[in-house]
């Protein structure tokens, strides 16, 4: 069963007296273990894309299947459930609480579980969450006082530590540079090697598309191509 | 829903980023608080030192004194007229139901001596049922027998001031003394009254019965008339009812025609004290208000500063949506906030209050009564304040878009 199933995903935008279509009938279906691509050009609907398929905007029209869910319908707080529970993001920005240690960072989704998750073992978790990216010697290091590698790191043990099967990034090496934009490319290898986590990652570089195994482009709001990059 | 702890965390490490800002914000219900507190501690204590007083003179009371007379042309004003007598006050006593006990009393002024101790005191001639209308306990000795007052016995009773000041430390009872040179045995000294509301000493006093007044120390009235008559009603109730039928047990035994004035007064005293003790009521009330309005305005303030907070902190709002924050979850994080702000303001505020209060009895010398009732209303009124004032902004920050929020600089 595919993790992510659309079927003719729209998504209209009103701007004044015209409508602008983000998106415009995208029907994509992406399995578990994958690792995609998604390429093209700003304003082709590859973010808008991602929204949707992180459940943080809704499609104006179409069906969206996760993990054999339909959430096109739900409301905003069961939005907010699935994707505590099933997605991590992983932003170009970092997007971590400021003056908040890393530990406490890794810890926020936990926080929001529907599970009752006690203060001990949501320590615990996200503890092992950053010995898994080798940050443990970091865990009370505030967001500025790490690196910017070192920050996607952390970004990245909070989008683990509910177990998510899927990862979405939008470009998670924008802000980083080559050295270790390749680090954190290969971390995202072996989370989905190792561990068979999804994950669906927006670029605009080749390079880094190139760690990917499926590559879908976008434009106007269509996929124009999706091919497979390496087995 | 995201456990309690966490989220108390969450605030007081936002409201610790901004000390300067949360402290400013809490000022408002601090002061409001405070207010509150100190101005219900001085309200309360005026009440209750008024309720004393209200003891003191004896409650119930009516006081009935002789009408005015006109003397070619010359009103003379009240007990000029002597019209009120000893029978009358048995009558009331006797007659109206709604009567409980009524004393007359003769009163005026003497120079009395014991050894080579004297002292200048009022010299109150009244009967054994003055002690019951005006709620004196005796400290020593007793009350006047009927006997002793139908028969002038000289005996008296003492106020604490007289026996104090002519006997010391030794006790009084069945010493001789010499009012205007006459000798009265004393029978009895009363506990202290203290001040009257007027400031007198209301223990500087000596009571004797009223014949022996009347016959061997103030001897040029007209037998039987009386200065006034003090009446002590059944009940608070009943003040009204005792009023109206001294009025006519008296019109009618002064044969007072249909169209003619009274040729006496009936003051209510109690009733005078009560409507001071109403007004005082009604004025620490609107202080309470006014202090009211200035937690309103503190309130407004959190409101204020918890809406720049939402603005400010519009990306954390997102990223903890984007994470799983659901809508109570934020809201309850930010009311949270909002209500730990109030909260902590209260708790200064009733301290600085009790101080204030404390401040002002210590060095005004007011009374103030500091109620555990005033304290449990204002720190729930201003945590009240907190969660009214929260929601708004909590509201507005839980109905963000997350991906709108995310973008935020």
């Amino acid at each position: 069963m595919a993790l992510i199933k659309t079927d003719r995903l729209e998504k209209k935008y009103d701007v004044g007296d015209s409508v602008v279509h983000a998106l415009d009938g995208v029907s994509i279906a992406i399995s578990a273990g994958e690792f995609v691509a998604v390429m093209g050009p700003s304003g082709s609907g590859k973010s808008t894309f991602m929204n949707v398929a992180g459940c943080l905007d809704k499609a104006s029209a179409g069906r969206y299947l996760l993990d054999g869910t339909d959430v096109s319908r739900m409301g905003r707080d069961d939005l907010a459930r699935i994707r505590n529970e099933k997605i991590g993001f992983v932003f170009q920005g970092f997007n971590l609480l400021s003056r908040t240690s890393a530990l406490e960072n890794v810890e926020v989704p936990l926080l929001y579980s529907t599970l009752p998750i006690g203060p001990k073992e949501r320590r615990e978790r996200a503890r092992k969450a950053l010995s898994l990216l080798g940050l443990d010697d970091r865990r009370h290091h505030h967001p500025n006082q790490l690196s910017g590698g070192q920050q996607q790191r952390v970004a990245i043990a909070r989008a683990l530590v509910n177990n998510a099967p899927l990862i979405l990034a939008d470009e998670p090496t924008g802000n980083l540079d080559t050295k270790t934009s390749v680090e954190i490319m290969e971390l995202f290898v072996r989370l989905n090697e190792q561990k068979g986590i999804t994950i669906v990652l927006v670029t605009h570089e080749p390079d880094i598309s190139a760690y990917s195994k499926r590559i879908v482009r976008f434009l106007d709001g269509r996929i124009v191509s999706d091919e497979v990059n390496r087995p | 829903m995201i456990h309690l702890p966490s989220i108390i965390k969450i605030a007081l490490r936002a409201l610790r980023v901004n000390k300067m800002r949360s402290a400013l914000t809490m000022l408002g219900i601090i002061i409001g608080v405070a207010a509150v507190i100190a101005m219900l501690a001085v309200g309360k204590g005026a009440s209750t030192k008024l309720s004393e007083q209200i003891a003191t003179v004896g409650s119930n009371l009516l006081i009935v004194v002789p009408g005015s007379t006109t003397a070619g042309g010359v009103r003379m004003g009240y007990g000029s007229y002597q019209s009120l007598t000893r029978s009358d006050a048995e009558a009331i006593a006797s007659e109206c139901s709604s009567v409980l006990l009524a004393a007359p009393l003769i009163s005026g002024s003497g120079q009395v001596v014991f050894g080579n101790a004297n002292w200048a005191t009022a010299v109150l001639g009244t009967t054994q049922d003055m002690l019951g209308v005006r709620d004196w306990t005796l400290a020593s000795g007793r009350n006047f027998y009927e006997q002793e007052i139908r028969s002038a016995a000289k005996v008296c009773i003492l106020g604490q001031t007289v026996a104090d000041n002519l006997f010391g430390n030794a006790n009084p009872i069945d010493q001789t003394l010499r009012i205007r040179k006459v000798p009265f045995t004393v029978v009895g000294v009363l506990n202290s009254k203290g001040q009257s509301m007027m400031g007198q000493d209301q223990d500087d006093i000596i009571y004797v019965p009223i014949m022996a007044a009347e016959r061997n120390l103030f001897g040029r009235r007209i037998p039987g008339s009386v200065h006034a008559i003090m009446v002590k009603a059944t009940s608070t109730e009943d003040l009204g009812r005792a009023e109206e039928q001294i009025k006519q047990l008296l019109r009618q035994r002064h044969r007072i025609g249909p169209m003619q004035d009274d040729d006496f007064t009936v003051r209510n005293l109690t009733q005078m004290l009560q409507l001071t003790e109403q007004a005082q009521k009604v004025m620490s009330l609107l202080l309470a208000a006014i202090a009211g309005v200035s937690l309103l305005v503190g309130g407004i303030g959190i409101m204020n500063i918890m809406l720049v907070s939402v603005t400010e902190r519009t990306r954390e709002i997102g990223i903890r949506m984007a994470v799983g924050a659901k809508t109570w979850d934020i809201r309850t994080q930010f009311i949270i906030e909002a209500l730990i702000l109030s909260m902590i303001g209260g708790l200064i505020g009733i301290v600085l209050g009790i101080t204030l209060a404390e401040v002002l009895s210590y060095f005004a010398g007011w009374t103030i009564l500091i109620s555990v009732w005033a304290i449990v209303m204002s720190f729930g009124f201003s945590a009240l304040v907190g969660v009214f004032f929260g929601f708004y902004p909590a509201y507005k920050a839980s109905l963000l878009d997350p991906i709108e929020a995310l973008r935020h600089e």
